[in-house]
């Protein structure tokens, strides 16, 4: 009888475990888990906070994620739309931009291409 | 009108010597640091906020062009970064990301910039001045993505080589734009050959995509021999 009862199938330790999370709300409150469990107690280089690609990338969906952050400079064609011949038509896209003075030294933009030698 | 452009520079110029700027640039600095006042609030640490996600380190993202037709040089490079801003959480990067335009879409001669917070994107700075870079040349049309999976791979501590990693950058060239990580230490070779690996696995690049590792003593070398100065005042 006790026979019987030691048979059992043998299967693969599972070494990782992929969860899928759909909504911030779905993560642990508690940092010292990694979603779907705790992986490292300790990482190489101490403790660490490590997240995978795949969750920052579900993060982003996030409400938290999707507000603008407060105090973003205005970069013409970085952090705002380039905005090359809107300036003769008024500026109604971008009324809280008021930059207009730093916009002639974006005009000479195509003209760098002869200093690329320098990395 | 305050121009907030002007205003957002790096106002940390006086911790550098500024023996060679010229008198036009030392005019300037006194102009932007009487208008500093929206800096000072940036100059606070950045924290998660509640419900946010927190990184193991802050970080900041700075930008910087070329100014075409204006000379080179270290002091030059230091006046044309610009803080873009600092963030603490996934949430908070976020944020940042999605209201900056991707590298790929940049033109001209332009950096992004993202360094743990207090590091300066700079050769000099303390944390870089021992230390290295890998560097990828990507040909145009994939620094969009390499870029998004390299600084993930940074903000989510998959490097695994402790306090050694400084910061990132995608330059967008003429012909072909490259990425790179910096660290600190660029004589730990159990570190640069980790990072080197993480990078082949994060950023899933071809077998035969070449990787060069240049530390920043190379860099300054180089620069200086390519302009051909080492000035009178000790500056370059």
């Amino acid at each position: 009888m006790s026979v019987s009862s030691q048979k059992t199938t043998s299967r693969a330790i599972p070494a990782t475990r992929r969860v899928t999370i759909s909504d911030a709300a779905h993560m642990p409150h508690d940092y010292s888990t990694t979603p779907g469990g705790t992986l490292f107690s300790t990482t190489p280089g101490g403790t660490r906070i490590i997240y995978d690609r795949k969750f920052l990338l579900d993060c982003r969906s996030s409400p938290l994620a999707r507000t603008p952050p407060c105090c973003l400079p205005d970069i013409p064609g970085v952090t705002s739309p380039a905005v090359p011949a809107a300036k003769s038509d008024s500026a109604h896209t971008q009324p809280a931009l008021n930059n207009n003075h730093s916009q002639p030294a974006e005009k000479g933009a195509g003209e760098d291409a002869q200093f690329e030698m320098d990395i | 009108m305050n121009n907030k452009f002007d205003a957002l520079k790096d106002d940390d110029s006086g911790d550098h010597d500024q023996d060679n700027v010229s008198p036009k640039d030392c005019e300037k600095e006194k102009s932007e640091d009487e208008e500093k006042d929206p800096n000072t609030a940036k100059k606070k640490t950045v924290v998660p906020g509640a419900g946010e996600h927190p990184l193991q380190y802050n970080y900041t993202f700075w930008y910087s062009r070329r100014t075409p037709g204006r000379p080179a040089s270290s002091q030059s490079y230091e006046q044309n970064i610009k803080q873009i801003g600092s963030f603490a959480s996934v949430e908070q990067f976020w944020r940042f990301y999605s209201h900056m335009i991707r590298p790929g879409d940049l033109t001209g001669h332009s950096d992004f910039h993202l360094f743990k917070e207090g590091i300066k994107p700079m050769w000099e700075d303390d944390a870089n001045k021992s230390g290295g870079k890998w560097i990828i040349r990507l040909r145009k049309g994939l620094a969009s993505r390499c870029w998004e999976n390299l600084i993930l791979a940074m903000l989510g501590e998959q490097f695994m080589v402790g306090e050694e990693i400084c910061g990132a950058v995608v330059s967008v060239r003429f012909q072909e734009d490259i990425i790179s990580i910096w660290n600190k230490t660029a004589s730990d070779q159990a570190t640069t050959a980790r990072i080197r690996d993480t990078l082949r696995r994060v950023l899933n690049l071809p077998p035969n995509t070449i990787m060069e590792y240049k530390t920043h003593t190379d860099s300054i070398k180089a620069w200086e021999d390519f302009h051909g100065l080492v000035n009178a005042s000790g500056g370059r």
